[in-house]
């Protein structure tokens, strides 16, 4: 006992110090004085050379081939110079349009490269979530599982390629990041209380037309992969009960219509992003990488399925009180968390959609915000779990690196790296809460946690926004319309909290009511759930025809009573 | 019941949307998201998972 009052007093003092300096640099910034314009500098004006006259490249003293043949470029210094700059006409020679060009395309070359490489990231996260999820699930289910996050990739791109990503990003463009993505500039729009309220967008479809263009095939990549992780948050909520075809009904359904919708009005344009600009409520709703648009929009479907599909037999007592029900393997889910960890690098500096100009060069920040806030958010988790219950437990330690994850996903972007940590921290901590108020209060059953990592952190994040962006981000100076950097309660902007509400608002009521309707008719045309046979015989053989682990002798499982503790 | 609890939350988030509507104080406007949200928490808990509780398997 006097060990554990020993351990409070000591996360007491933590929590202070971290507010403490979390209150230095925002005092710091307050007494800073504001740095006067430097007077411009009285340069005499020099003619400019004409755009097509040729220029003179001796004095940039290309190698010579010869040399290069011979000897090769073993330290690098001859390699990529201004013989390898194109030429668009080789009568004239190299002009200064040449150069520029060739500046414009290098640039939109690194931003590619850098969205591409950063969605191929994301897209591995795919594995990270499918082992966690059938780690925490019962060996007899692990086909089923492993199945549902295989596919769920395939549904969801299928059907976020014919009509998702048009509804998405169809209005949202240009995108000057990635060279423009011209044809994507067409929003519905409805006037309402005044003011226009873009819903959805409508040119993209299917990729055609306009659309076939390698700026907006980059577009896709990216925001297809983010789709993806939505659907395959679902999953997990809904293991271990789900018919396999309601799954791939309603991930079709997810990843074409109510994904895209929110991300719309987030992303694309849409009203909650013009929040700024038509109720001057800060920046409009901002959401860096998506803790809402991407987590919370999961977390609340799996709320409405979960809530509709019911628990598993055997998790609560006639009672209501839960039962543990143990995964079969927490080596793959600790092993998934640092997948999904690492994925992550992808997630969060990659939104910028850029790594060249527009403030871009914050993907450092936002890199070190996304390592500090999964590691503050295993600390937060472990610490509650070895206060309250004397050990620090595997699966929820891991659960809280991803809640610090998903907390700081939207306000990556904005904030400075002790917010970050505070961010995480919380996270870590309200996980554990809310995985407690799941189970024992809702009595909803969630083998992996998903809702409290997902749904609950993925509000936090959003609303973390609009406490704590510090206002120095400035990517291309303005953010959703709105002129200057975005900044919380915490720097002085109420307002923006506001706008997060708002978002969180939607979110809960807009988002769970469709995704709860959607399901519901679902369930009474083909039927979301399992017969109870082929329930307690596990998944695999009924379901999937095949079992896992076929050399197993699978023991027959029974409930075990452990007071409620969580199993995720 | 169900419908009931949909329409709850539906009209949860209706009011902060028409509130930044119908006035610029951001006190207010606060006060109107964070009731919006509570109403919505009450659909979502009191009304929607309570209908599916009276239900549930563990209770058969």
């Amino acid at each position: 006992m006097t060990s554990r009052v020993r351990m409070t007093n000591c996360c007491l003092w933590a929590a202070v110090c971290l507010l403490f300096l979390y209150g230095l640099p925002a005092w710091g910034q307050a007494q800073a004085p504001t740095s006067a314009p430097a007077p411009a500098a009285a340069t005499p004006a020099k003619a400019a050379p004409a755009m097509d006259a040729p220029l003179d490249v001796k004095a940039a003293q290309p190698p010579s081939t010869d040399d290069l043949t011979a000897k090769g470029d073993p330290g690098g210094t001859a390699t990529g110079t201004v013989s390898d700059v194109l030429v668009s006409d080789a009568k004239k020679g190299l002009t200064l349009a040449d150069v520029v060009n060739q500046v414009g395309q290098n640039r939109i070359a690194v931003n590619f490269v850098w969205t591409l490489i950063c969605g191929f990231l994301v897209m591995f996260m795919q594995a990270g979530f499918a082992i966690v999820e059938t780690g925490l699930c019962r060996a007899k289910n692990a086909n089923h599982t492993m199945m549902m996050n295989f596919m769920v990739y395939g549904f969801g791109l299928f059907a976020f390629w014919v009509c998702g990503f048009a509804i998405q990003m169809g209005g949202g463009g240009p995108y000057s990041t990635l060279g423009g993505a011209y044809s994507l500039t067409s929003e519905h729009v409805v006037n309402f209380l005044g003011k226009p309220w873009g819903l959805f967008g409508t040119h993209g479809f299917f990729l055609t037309g306009a659309s076939y263009d390698v700026g907006v095939m980059v577009l896709f990549l990216f925001q297809m992969v983010f789709m993806d992780t939505a659907l395959t948050i679902v999953t997990g909520s809904c293991a271990e009960r789900w018919k396999y075809l309601a799954f791939a009904v309603s991930s079709v359904f997810m990843g074409g219509i109510t994904y895209p919708l929110f991300a719309n009005w987030a992303w694309g344009g849409g009203w909650l992003s013009q929040m700024g600009v038509n109720f001057a409520l800060g920046h409009g709703y901002c959401d860096f990488a998506g803790s809402g648009v991407v987590h919370a929009v999961g977390g609340v479907t799996a709320l409405a399925l979960s809530m509709i599909i019911g628990p598993r037999i055997g998790k609560y007592n006639r009672n209501g009180t839960p039962n543990a029900m143990p995964g079969h393997d927490l080596m793959i889910v600790l092993t998934g968390c640092f997948i999904l960890a690492f994925g992550w690098f992808g997630f969060n500096p990659g939104s910028t959609l850029a790594a060249s100009g527009n403030g871009a060069l914050r993907i450092s920040s936002i890199a070190v915000n996304t390592m500090l806030a999964g590691c503050t958010g295993s600390f937060g988790a472990i610490l509650y779990m070895w206060i309250r219950y004397g050990k620090p437990d595997a699966s929820m330690t891991g659960n809280g690196l991803l809640a610090g994850l998903v907390a700081i996903t939207a306000p990556s972007g904005f904030v400075n790296t002790v917010g970050s940590a505070i961010i995480g921290l919380i996270a870590g901590v309200l996980v554990c809460v809310s995985v407690e108020f799941v189970e024992r209060v809702l009595k909803v059953d969630d083998p992996v946690g998903a809702i409290s990592v997902h749904g609950t952190n993925g509000l936090w994040g959003v609303i973390s926004v609009g406490l704590f962006a510090d206002g120095t981000s400035n990517y291309g100076g303005t953010w959703n319309g709105v002129t200057g950097s975005v900044r919380g309660l915490f720097y002085g902007d109420a307002s923006q909290l506001v706008a997060q509400l708002i978002g969180v608002g939607t979110l809960i009521g807009v988002i769970f009511a469709i995704s709860y309707v959607s399901g519901w008719i679902m369930d009474v045309i083909i039927g979301q759930r399992v017969s109870a046979e082929d329930e307690l015989e596990g998944l695999d053989i009924p379901e999937m025809g095949a079992l896992c682990y076929p050399e197993f002798a699978l023991q027959h499982q029974h409930p075990v009573s452990t007071g409620g503790v969580a199993a995720d | 019941m169900k419908i009931v609890g949909v329409l709850v939350v539906l009209a949860g988030w209706l009011i902060p949307v028409v509130g930044v509507a119908i006035t610029q104080s951001t006190s207010v406007r606060f006060a109107l998201v964070l009731l919006g949200i509570a109403v919505t928490l009450f659909g979502i808990v009191g009304v929607l998972n309570k209908a599916h509780l009276k239900s549930a398997i563990w209770k058969a």
